[in-house]
């Protein structure tokens, strides 16, 4: 096998894991927050490249759709919780899920409305369009710079949670609600804080993904798939572990590809199977 | 009033049952039911829609109607998976009658499908790139209305090499499922007698996203020319990365075997520079018959039509010819007359094969224009050339068809 094509495999590795992690804190913090599965976290997804080619339609900056597609997302994302998924805290768990399964069947049928069924492509930025040498491999600057802010975004998210009194709360509400909502913490604002943070990471990672694989109302679905993956690999709740799983499965994914691609796919779930025959709370979890 | 007895029910049941089954011979007697079995969910789910709506047309130009009798037109979604296509299609022929299927769209749910209708004795019209139907698993009831892979091979091979004789190092992305395998090894045969190295050949799966790392093993083999054998969404996204990596336009890249315009509009210009397609139908093809139907489907839904709304009216249209020939839309009749049917139609001169069901037919190759060289935004190739050199003998792997 040739340096460096490995090399390059490994960076396109780690490119990918950086996108899966995004999407891996996010529904993570979801998941472990609110303890409910988001099944809309595909479709939001998708919807943050959606609004991400709108706005560059609209104003023709890259830059500033990057900036308001995620947010858009997140706005929505606010809307979900206060509307939809607050409401049914009472009616249980079932209903939740229900709840956000139906969602991204809406969000998708209302981007094949909005937008036509039929795929789109986005260039990136004239200023990251084509590649760079970068001595032993080629390698395109936009990918790179999806690698580059999407593990700056990892570390913005996890600092904001390790690091800030609100993202203690957030923690303290993965590990024990009801002792948050005791200590006097509006466990309300919280949940809303949290699904809305997930959505606009969620919008985030769709927006970097938009120049990459174009826009297509289904693209949320394998996305999804990978997300569940992603936590399920780290623990429930586990953000480092998130960020972690994210880039196993990127690696996973990239060095197959390059011995055997036809399993490229399959590998995500042998990977995920493999660790929870091992450690069945996943490789950060403790329960 | 007493309650009804178990032998009450009985006897109401088998009056119900009496009354009712005649009047289903007799309605099927008076109509000609007709499956159109698409995709509306799973993979190819996008295509499903505008199947249906080539289908329909070529049914409505006829108004309904063959050999003095209805046509009921009846559509179910195979979900894109073989099991089920072939509930649907064995419902739809115990329940509604019918009696013709057309569909489905992908290689390996058709191959399931030709199944049920040997076993129901019912005619099925397939196009799709596995040569399998025409092939190893031919038999009477299913006909291929694609160009066999071998033809679309050696249109594009030949055609490209004749216009870039020293691309001799070709890397292969193939779709690894019975219409990728099936092309591949075509393209290597032909490629042989052109002196091709095939530097790689990387096999994907079907709905494969993540096509940065094949597209980098492809950079590292530095080939001439990268083609891919893939269809839908995975084509899409494999050119799309293929210029995100900076491979398209430097170097060529073939669609091998393209749905056209479905495919070629959900990727932007500066994507299409240097982009050559192979296709079973281009709206370009001048023949009367395609311009009329370009025309009337722009006229109805505002855009031209790919491959697969022309594939599903063509196939209609091929059926209903058999009819016409045999006078008849009795199966058996309507087999026949298809076999060796030979007829100016919507890409020119067709022909069925009657040794393997196989339609005998021109494959087009197209050169995607450049930005400033495209008329309108739909105005996305030039067809460079068409083939029809049919699959020589000595590969053709339908060796008896069989009976009826």
């Amino acid at each position: 096998m040739k340096f460096p094509l490995l090399v390059s495999q490994l960076l396109n590795g780690l490119a990918t894991g950086m996108l899966y992690a995004l999407m891996g804190i996010g529904l993570s913090i979801i998941t472990g927050v609110l303890n409910i599965p988001n099944f809309a976290h595909g479709a939001l997804f998708a919807l943050g490249a959606y609004l991400l080619y709108t706005v560059i339609q609209l104003v023709g900056n890259f830059w500033l759709a990057l900036l308001l597609a995620p947010l858009g997302v997140g706005l929505l994302g606010i809307l979900i919780e206060l509307g939809g998924i607050r409401p049914l805290y009472k009616a249980g768990h079932d209903y939740q899920l229900l709840l956000t399964f139906g969602l991204s069947l809406i969000v998708t049928e209302g981007i094949i409305i909005v937008w036509s069924p039929v795929g789109m492509s986005q260039l990136p930025p004239p200023i990251l369009r084509g590649g760079v040498d970068l001595g032993i491999t080629f390698y395109p600057k936009y990918r790179l710079f999806v690698a580059v802010a999407a593990a700056l975004l990892v570390l913005g998210a996890w600092l904001f949670l390790e690091k800030t009194r609100y993202g203690a709360i957030m923690r303290a509400g993965i590990e024990d609600k009801e002792m948050v909502s005791l200590l006097g913490i509006d466990i309300h604002r919280l949940f809303t804080t949290a699904f809305a943070l997930g959505c606009v990471l969620a919008g985030v990672a769709g927006a970097l993904t938009a120049p990459i694989r174009g826009l297509n109302p289904l693209m949320g679905v394998d996305m999804l798939g990978i997300a569940f993956v992603v936590v399920a690999l780290a623990g429930q709740g586990n953000l480092l572990g998130a960020i972690v799983a994210g880039v196993v499965v990127g690696l996973a994914q990239s060095l197959v590809a390059l011995y055997w691609p036809e399993a490229s796919v399959a590998v995500i779930f042998a990977v995920m199977a493999a660790v929870l025959l091992v450690r069945p709370q996943g490789l950060f979890g403790i329960r | 009033m007493s309650a009804l007895s178990r032998r009450d029910v009985l006897k109401l049941v088998g009056a119900g049952t009496g009354l009712g089954f005649p009047a289903v011979l007799r309605a099927q007697a008076r109509e000609v039911p007709m499956l159109g079995l698409w995709s509306f969910t799973g993979a190819f789910s996008d295509v499903g829609p505008v199947l249906d709506r080539g289908m329909k047309m070529a049914l409505d130009e006829r108004g309904m109607k063959i050999q003095g009798k209805a046509i009921k037109y009846i559509t179910r979604d195979d979900e894109t998976k073989a099991g089920s296509a072939t509930r649907r299609a064995e419902e739809a022929v115990d329940a509604e009658g019918v009696k013709y299927i057309i569909g489905p769209w992908s290689s390996g749910v058709a191959l399931a499908v030709s199944e049920v209708a040997k076993r129901k004795k019912v005619f099925h019209y397939f196009s799709g790139g596995t040569e399998d139907i025409s092939g190893a698993r031919c038999h009477r009831y299913s006909f291929q209305w694609a160009a066999s892979p071998y033809t679309a091979a050696k249109t594009v091979v030949d055609t490209f090499m004749q216009a870039n004789p020293k691309a001799k190092r070709w890397h292969l992305l193939v779709a690894d499922y019975a219409f990728g395998w099936s092309v591949e090894k075509y393209i290597k045969e032909v490629g042989k007698t052109h002196g091709i190295e095939f530097v790689g050949a990387d096999r994907h799966p079907l709905g494969e996203r993540e096509f940065s790392n094949y597209v980098t093993k492809a950079a590292g083999n530095k080939p001439d020319v990268v083609a891919m054998i893939n269809f839908g969404l995975d084509a899409v996204t494999g050119a799309r990365e293929i210029f995100n990596f900076g491979l398209t336009p430097k170097i060529p890249l073939i669609m091998t075997w393209s749905a056209g315009v479905e495919e070629l509009v959900q990727l932007a210009p500066e994507i299409r520079e240097n982009i050559w397609v192979g296709s079973n139908f281009y709206y370009t093809a001048d023949t009367p018959v395609a311009r009329e139907f370009v025309k009337s489907y722009q006229a109805k839904f505002g855009g031209p039509p790919g491959y697969a709304p022309a594939a599903s009216y063509g196939m209609t249209r091929m059926m209903l010819h058999a009819m016409d020939k045999a006078k008849s839309t009795e199966v058996p009749d309507v087999i026949k007359a298809c076999e060796g049917l030979e007829v100016e139609d919507l890409v020119g001169k067709m022909r069925v094969d009657p040794k393997t069901h196989q339609t005998l037919r021109p494959y087009f190759f197209m050169r995607c224009k450049k930005k400033d060289a495209m008329k309108n935004p739909m105005d996305f190739a030039d067809i460079i050339a068409t083939g029809s050199t049919p699959l020589p003998a000595e590969y053709a792997a339908c060796k008896d068809i069989g009976s009826l």
